[in-house]
């Protein structure tokens, strides 16, 4: 399920440099440039409404509403059929970002939060580009901003612009921006949320349970930065907490392994949590190639895709 | 090798703050911001041995750098041999001043004076020679170096010190110039320009202002004699005393006669509220009105006390509100007018302007300080006895009787003075009998215009008055006609003046014990315009100074001065403020032994009436303030400030001395701290190049 299992699937060479992408000013056109290339509608919505483009006719079984019925078909066929369309606009998907100080560490150039914005762009601009609503909701230890999910271009821009905020707050509360998306988004939707998870667990799990209990769709990204995952630091120095501002005299030598074992083990416990509430789960570095994170997200969301219509028994089209 | 500040060397302990920096700085080297300390242990400091070896030479020059530093602040010196002190162990010859004066009758100076004179007494050793003078006007020797050397070793400091017992403050000035010249030169005797050992005078003062230090200004002082001051200080800083203002019996229009007293405050007092008023010899309080005066602090301020009116025998003047009595009172006699009779010889009337008697009469009124009684009788009668003998001054103006005349001579030859001015020639008979001569002869002289006054003698005490350029100017006076007289005939004759023309104005002829001065020429108009000029009546009063009589006794005096009795005659009996009376020997012209302030009266044996005068403390005593050591060094008196024990304090300050000089000539210093600079700038050089190269590869993650 994790990217990393994933990604070799995808020819790694032809990807854009995540350094070059990040040296891309401008969050939208960071965005674009990921989702270049991946406009082959590769996921459909689950949602079957009365729009514009038909997709299938059913046979009408009691209980179907007769408004539904193609009256044509039956005078054709004397059967009754139900005409479905494809209802592009039914995705409500909702981008929770963290921008918590913590965020704001990196080591390679650029900082998680530049990188998990550019993340949480790529998603809402690809999502838009399929017709979806898209909505967002930034978090550090209280909510910071909160954009119900539209169909709008110019909605789209204010999401980049919250996207582009800088980071701040001095702790990472995420049992709270899951809470309240739990409270205000009532239809069934996307929730994707983008953080490092540097906070504890506790609340987590119950928030979590209750998004899946709404039937809301979560997929989970967990962004580090590769000096964090392996304490990669030659010099013994004072380690200042990003948040809180703490200070600890640390020699990542001797603390490396402790250390990993610890964040490894707080990861795990993420991990379970997702695979227990059949949460989408994936831990992306921020050296990897974004592209590679759409593909993961993609590929996920069609193989549920598959799924959900193998659930459905779809009758299949008709002829017409 | 020693050091001249070794306290500095403490400084070398700051070679451990490099050697801690260094630590430190291992541990606290930088920080490095993390996204959460959540997953993170705090390290124990690490050092790894490869970078305690990486500075170890950076670490070693900046210790070096300190520890020269701190070495060369020490102010290091190579010892040199020092002679052994020659002093020590030696003889020496000490002369302990102790002050009498009144000053040190305040409360608790002498207690503790005699306390640190016995101190250094006790302090001598047997080989030592010790001299014990008490001083105030002048010095007594209470025990004298003959006296130290004939009196066994164990009995001396007992006796010196029951001599000292013996003695207390009197009431008389300081005169610690002539006291220290007295012990420089007991010091500096004959006798003792052999002795090796160390002179020193030993000072045990309170060290008033008002010492007195004239006697020292031209005394060149002996080389090798010390002068330790050991002050005794006041336990109150608070004094304020009183002074009589010389000539202060004038009268005031209003008030009638007032005394004017002084009232001084000490600049350390911290009264300046006083009260002034009349009062008995013997009584502690102020009888009547008093009169309140305000003295801030350092000041002084003279007031008018009015004389008692009511209650006759007020003749201490006191002062109220002061912490120390000592100088609070001052006996005031007042000065009584001396009596001076002129006899006028001539044949005027009083009341005509145009005769020398009028003017005489009126440029010699009473004063309260001079009665003048001007008698006059006409020159050609007989002269009564009786007049003759009281006069004290002979005024002539026309021919005298020959009996007159003898008369006249006969006072003059015992001592008097006589004046003759001659209206005419014709007067010259008189002249010449009273000078004894045979015959002398004047003419008359009228000169065209006038005659004027012309080489003045002013050293005669007669134009003295007039010396000065403001006054010399005679110029003013025109003689319209004058006496000629030829002073070669006139044996004895000094001419003090004389006319333009060159011819004699003014003689002087002694005659026996007294004189005769001769003015060729009269003061009334007819004659000249002196009698109103403004140097006439100085001239009139110049005369009867000359004579001698015009100075009353003197009525008031200081503690230990001289009071001439010379008016008075036979056996004199003294009495004192205390109630007793001396018996002074007959011919004795003064009283020298005026022990302390307070009224004398003396009555000669032949009952004429006592003669009294009052005898204060010196004002000079009630200027407590402290001297200054310095004004003693500026003497040329090399002082020592007498804290310590002086011989082993003197060594030690002399090893001092030596120190200094080895370490100000051989300056170790100096190479130490350009040693000390090297080894920074190579600290420096060193530090840079070592950050320069460590530098790319630090702070960066792997």
């Amino acid at each position: 399920m994790t990217a990393t299992a994933s990604n070799s699937s995808l020819p790694s060479a032809s990807l854009i440099s995540t350094q070059a992408l990040m040296g891309i000013r401008n969050l939208e056109l960071r965005a674009r440039a990921v989702v270049e290339g991946f406009w082959s509608g590769l996921h459909r919505s689950p949602y079957h409404g009365f729009s514009v483009e038909f997709t299938e006719y059913r046979q009408y079984t009691p209980g179907d509403d007769p408004r539904h019925l193609d009256w044509r078909v039956f005078a054709r066929s004397d059967r009754y059929f139900i005409k479905k369309f494809e209802d592009e606009t039914n995705l409500r998907c909702h981008l929770v970002a963290d921008q918590s100080r913590s965020m704001d560490f990196g080591s390679i150039g650029h900082t998680k939060a530049r990188y998990a914005a550019t993340l949480a762009a790529t998603l809402a601009y690809f999502l838009h580009l399929q017709g979806d609503a898209v909505g967002l909701l930034t978090f550090d230890e209280r909510i910071r901003d909160y954009l119900p999910a539209r169909h709008r271009s110019s909605h789209l821009r204010q999401i980049m612009l919250a996207l582009e905020k800088p980071v701040g707050g001095a702790a990472t509360d995420l049992a709270a921006p899951l809470r309240r998306i739990t409270e205000l988004v009532r239809k069934r939707g996307l929730v994707a949320l983008v953080s490092d998870f540097f906070a504890p667990l506790e609340g987590l799990e119950r928030s979590l349970t209750d998004l899946a209990a709404c039937r809301h769709e979560v997929v989970v990204f967990q962004v580090l930065d590769p000096a964090e995952l392996g304490l990669v630091f030659d010099q013994a120095s004072i380690f200042r907490d990003a948040e809180t501002g703490r200070t600890l005299y640390v020699d990542p030598a001797a603390a490396r392994k402790s250390y990993v074992e610890k964040l490894e083990a707080h990861c795990a416990e993420l991990h379970r949590i997702c695979d227990k509430l059949g949460i989408a789960y994936h831990r992306l570095a921020t050296d990897q190639p974004l592209e590679l994170a759409l593909f993961d997200f993609l590929q996920q969301r069609m193989h549920r895709g598959t799924n959900a219509r193998a659930v459905a028994g779809s009758p299949g089209n008709l002829p017409a | 090798m020693s050091f001249l500040a070794p306290f500095f060397l403490l400084g070398g302990l700051a070679v451990a703050l490099p050697v801690v920096f260094h630590l430190v700085r291992r541990t606290t080297r930088e920080q490095t911001l993390f996204s959460s300390l959540m997953f993170l242990q705090p390290s124990p400091p690490r050092l790894t041995r490869k970078s305690r070896l990486e500075h170890l030479l950076l670490l070693l020059l900046r210790c070096l750098a300190l520890a020269l530093l701190a070495v060369g602040f020490a102010r290091p010196f190579l010892k040199q041999s020092v002679p052994p002190d020659d002093h020590r162990g030696v003889a020496r010859r000490i002369v302990v001043l102790v002050d009498t004066s009144a000053s040190m009758r305040r409360e608790g100076l002498w207690a503790a004076a005699r306390g640190q004179a016995e101190a250094a007494l006790r302090q001598a050793g047997p080989a030592d020679q010790v001299e014990l003078l008490a001083f105030d006007r002048g010095v007594t020797p209470l025990f004298s170096f003959d006296e130290w050397k004939t009196t066994p070793a164990g009995d001396r400091v007992a006796q010196a010190v029951g001599r000292l017992a013996a003695t207390s403050p009197g009431w008389s000035s300081t005169q610690l110039g002539h006291a220290l010249v007295r012990a420089a030169e007991d010091l500096a005797g004959p006798d003792d320009a052999g002795q090796p050992g160390p002179r020193e005078i030993l000072l045990i003062s309170d060290l008033q202002e008002g010492s007195r230090l004239e006697a020292l200004q031209a005394y060149e002082w002996p080389k090798g004699i010390q002068l330790r001051v050991d002050p005794v200080k006041a336990s109150k800083t608070s004094n304020a005393g009183l002074q009589l203002v010389t000539g202060s019996d004038d009268a005031d229009r209003d008030a009638g006669p007032v005394t004017r007293v002084r009232v001084v405050n000490a600049p350390g007092s911290k009264r300046e509220q006083f009260q002034v008023g009349w009062t008995r010899p013997d009584a502690p309080e102020i009888i009547g009105a008093t009169v309140e005066v305000y003295v801030p602090p350092g000041q002084s301020r003279i007031v008018s006390v009015p004389a008692p009116t009511h209650a006759p025998g007020l003749s201490k003047i006191m002062l109220r509100g002061d912490d120390d009595p000592f100088d609070d009172s001052v006996f005031v006699v007042p000065t009584e007018a001396a009596r001076t009779s002129i006899l006028y010889l001539g044949d005027d009337d009083a009341t005509d302007t145009h005769q020398p008697l009028f003017f005489l009469r009126r440029a010699l009124p009473a004063t309260r300080r001079q009665a003048i009684q001007v008698t006059a009788r006409i020159s050609s009668s007989t002269l009564p006895a009786n007049d003759v003998d009281s006069a004290d001054l002979f005024v002539i103006t026309d021919p005298l009787t020959d009996a007159g005349a003898d008369a006249v001579r006969k006072r003059i030859l015992v001592g008097k003075t006589a004046l003759f001015a001659p209206k005419s020639s014709a007067s010259a008979t008189t002249l010449a009998r009273l000078l004894g001569l045979p015959s002398l002869a004047m003419g008359e002289t009228k000169p065209e215009k006038y005659a004027m006054l012309a080489e003045i003698d002013f050293r005669h005490p007669l134009f003295a008055p007039f010396a000065d350029p403001r006054f010399s100017d005679f110029t003013k006076i025109h003689f319209w006609r004058h006496r000629q007289l030829d002073a070669a005939a006139v044996p004895g004759a000094r001419i003090l003046a004389k006319f333009d023309s060159g011819s004699p104005a003014v003689l002087e002829v002694p005659a026996g014990k007294g004189r005769v001065m001769v003015l060729t020429s009269g003061w009334q108009p007819e004659d000249s315009q002196l009698a109103l000029s403004s140097k006439f009546v100085p001239l009139l009063y110049s005369l009867i100074e000359l004579g001698g009589d015009g100075a009353a006794p003197a009525t008031q005096a200081t503690v230990g001065d001289r009071v001439p009795l010379a008016a008075m005659s036979g056996a004199l009996t003294l009495r004192m403020p205390d109630g007793t009376s001396v018996t002074l020997p007959s011919g004795a012209t003064d009283f020298t032994t005026t022990a302390g302030p307070g009224i004398y009266s003396v009555a000669s044996a032949t009952g004429s009436a006592p003669r009294r005068f009052a005898v204060n403390l010196d004002p000079a005593e009630t200027r407590t303030a402290p001297l200054s050591e310095d004004d003693l060094a500026r003497l040329g008196v090399p002082v020592t400030h007498a804290a310590q024990p002086d011989a082993v304090r003197s060594s030690e300050k002399k090893l001092v001395l030596q120190s200094l000089e080895a370490e100000s000539r051989q300056k170790i210093w100096r190479s130490l701290l350009i040693a000390a600079l090297a080894v920074l700038a190579a600290e420096s050089a060193l530090a840079g190049w070592t950050a320069r190269r460590t530098m790319p590869t630090e702070g960066t993650p792997a």
